[in-house]
């Protein structure tokens, strides 16, 4: 199914690039997004079954790839927007596009593959399409950005491939013949502790370009300022949620050792870096874009002090990092909004949104009611279920830390927010029409982390339970 | 005779270290490709016959002809003759080279594994240590491409020490995403040549709030 799945999309892809006509476009992209949707309901009912050989369809890939195709769906919505409002001529139109089904198809082959060399690939590819998509408004700063992000990423995936060796090590000594992550799991209690730290700490340092996590951070914040605003909503979800994925099944494979205590550790110390390190960073933002990327890195912190804890930890993480995916990709579909009302990317250049355009600050209001975990956001139930478990696993220090570098985050994020809310307007303004579901579909996604956080449905809570028994 | 390839691998990272010549690097990155080959050629044949043509053909085609001539195009087009900023001395990079060597041997032996093969993994690793130094210490994007693919060729020397286990569709993908991500980078530093009309590093500095 998956590899047909992967021919046809780059079937489209091809077509939509050599047509290079909105026709083709407007009927090819929605086929396309069918196609996803039927590949999520397929790998549903077809649980924890081997596809294409090198492919599974476990709890943690089928959900991911849910909250992928969700948000492919609004992307290619908000995607028309942000191309109508730029003017792009039909030529660039049809690059984006094929791009971005490049882009969304190699992030489903990482979801559901079951070997970690084949991730890795996937995962490459990924780089490779997003780099295409951040350089699409050719100006110098998308240059800029798309040869730091391509470069810095391919360098830092290429030390995570050494990390990958050495799990294949450790596969031949325990006489494997694949890298398939059953496997791995399965015989990781004879494996080297020496060689699992080695090779989780790669993976962890190579990967955590995809994540936005301490230490490679910084070129995915430069690629988010600068790439169009729905393909960010794809880069710091959907795209994240992947990295989280390679991270998670390597934390599976040595969670049956003695290594497991030391990993832990190190993912705390990730998490509470990069909090530390996207507090301070906030302190000197100025663009909108710049803000959300390092919003981004708060959460994913907050995520791996959830997966460091253990016990309820695990499950508040995903729970976490699925809200996180829907509220963010709702703000950053705003984004393209705001800057064409205010005709600037600086926020010193925004105010008055929520009298210019009372909707879409109702929007952004209930944005901002959500990313920053307040009741009845379903991250704060995420975030309420983290710290109970810290306080519970008698981290008090950690969770102290936390915390309070949170609540610096929280004042920015406000602080800069009530600017563009209420402040007077400093910049030119350019009023023009909104798109009928524009502002809807934002507060639809809110209104599904809202619903999702407050009564959950089976589906969704029996899933989450299957992808953390892996780990207890 | 493996080991004889092994030992001129690492003799191209002094090389390089020494050099200053942009078209020297391409030079050494084609001996580098046909150095592996070698190294495949005589050591690899108890595999799988499919697998085996692949790898030597991934060598010799991608890493030796290929990557190179490409590399060399962007070389022609932007211009590139020498290196002007040895921001560390020939001297230091040398003496970084031989350290990263022994450093790599003192692990190797440290790790102690049936798997591993003490001298591909030494030069294996010193080579990626090597490759993230090249990138650090030069200050414009081609040879940040170089180091790059010093890194890679790293990498792949790595997979031969330690035997690894990945099947032929696996080996495609990676080759094909290292081979395209080798073509992107190639093609965005023509980009920045001609948008910025220069390729230093300096030009890059713009994104920061």
């Amino acid at each position: 199914m998956l590899i047909l799945f992967f021919i046809f999309s780059i079937c489209i892809s091809i077509c939509i690039f050599i047509a290079k006509s909105k026709i083709v476009n407007r009927i090819l992209f929605p086929l396309f997004i069918t196609s996803q949707i039927a590949l999520s309901a397929f790998s549903y009912t077809h649980q924890d079954i081997v596809d294409s050989y090198f492919f599974k369809f476990d709890a943690l890939g089928i959900l991911l790839g849910a909250v992928l195709t969700i948000l492919s769906l609004c992307t290619y919505y908000y995607s028309l927007i942000y191309l109508k409002r730029k003017g792009v001529k039909v030529k660039s139109e049809s690059q984006y596009f094929a791009a971005l089904i490049l882009f969304i198809t190699a992030m489903v082959s990482s979801n559901y593959t079951g070997n970690i060399a084949l991730l890795w690939a996937s995962i490459e590819a990924t780089t490779l399409f997003a780099s295409i998509l951040i350089f699409h408004e050719r100006t110098k700063d998308a240059l800029e950005a798309a040869w730091k992000y391509l470069f810095v990423s391919s360098v830092g995936i290429a030390i995570a491939f050494i990390g990958i060796l050495f799990m294949s090590i450790i596969a031949s000594n325990s006489g494997l013949n694949n890298l398939s992550f059953d496997n791995l799991a399965s015989a990781s209690e004879n494996m080297n502790p020496i060689w699992l730290k080695i090779s989780f700490l790669l993976i962890l340092t190579g990967f955590s370009v995809k994540i936005s996590l301490f230490p490679l951070y910084a070129v995915a914040i430069d690629a988010k300022t600068i790439a169009p605003s729905p393909v960010n909503a794809l880069m710091s979800t959907a795209l994240v949620n992947v990295g989280f994925l390679v991270i998670y099944r390597s934390y599976v494979i040595i969670s049956g050792t003695e290594v497991m205590a030391w990993a832990q550790h190190v993912l705390m110390l990730t998490g509470i870096i990069s909090l530390i390190i996207a507090s301070i960073q906030l302190t000197r933002v100025k663009r909108l874009k710049r803000l959300y990327a390092f919003s981004t890195m708060e959460h994913m912190g907050i995520v791996f002090l959830g997966l460091s804890v253990g016990g309820i930890g695990y499950y508040a993480a995903v729970l976490h990092l699925i809200f996180h995916s829907f509220v963010k990709a709702g703000l950053f579909y705003q984004i393209n909004q705001i800057h064409t009302l205010f005709k600037s990317k600086w926020i010193y250049n925004f105010g008055g949104f929520f009298k210019l355009n009372p909707f879409a600050g109702l929007a952004m209001l209930l944005g901002l009611v959500s990313i920053t975990a307040m009741p009845p956001s379903g991250l704060f139930v995420s975030e309420f279920m983290i710290f109970k478990a810290m306080f519970f696993g008698d981290k008090f220090i950690y969770a102290g830390v936390s915390l309070f570098f949170i609540t610096a985050i929280l004042y920015f994020f406000i602080k800069n927010f009530l600017q563009i809310l209420y402040a007077p307007s400093q910049g030119t303004i350019e009023f023009q029409e909104n798109e009928p579901y524009e502002n809807v579909i934002q507060i639809l996604l809110y209104s599904l982390v809202i619903y999702l956080g407050v009564t959950p449905p089976y589906i969704f809570t029996d899933l989450i339970n299957a992808v953390v028994s892996g780990l207890n | 005779m493996v080991l004889l390839f092994i030992i001129f691998y690492a003799v191209t990272l002094i090389y390089f270290a020494l050099s200053e010549r942009v078209k020297k690097f391409v030079v050494l990155l084609s001996l580098q490709g046909f150095l592996l080959f070698g190294v495949v050629f005589f050591s690899l044949y108890k595999i799988e016959i499919f697998d085996f043509i692949f790898i030597l053909i991934e060598t010799i085609l991608v890493k030796a002809i290929v990557i190179p001539w490409f590399l060399n195009k962007v070389r022609k087009h932007n211009n590139l003759k020498k290196v002007h900023e040895p921001s560390v001395p020939v001297f230091y990079s040398i003496i970084v080279v031989v350290t990263s060597l022994i450093f790599s041997f003192l692990i190797s032996n440290y790790l102690k594994d049936n798997q591993i093969h003490t001298l591909y993994f030494t030069v294996a690793f010193s080579s990626v240590i090597f490759g993230l130094y090249f990138i650090i210490i030069h200050k414009n994007i081609f040879s940040h491409l170089v180091g790059y693919i010093i890194i890679e060729n790293g990498i792949f020397l790595f997979s031969l020490a330690v035997g690894s286990v990945m099947p032929l569709m696996v080996n495609l993908a990676i080759l094909l995403d290292v081979f395209m991500g080798v073509l992107v980078l190639g093609t965005f530093v023509n980009r920045i040549g001609n948008t910025f009309d220069s390729i230093e590093t300096d030009n890059l500095t713009k994104l920061k709030d």
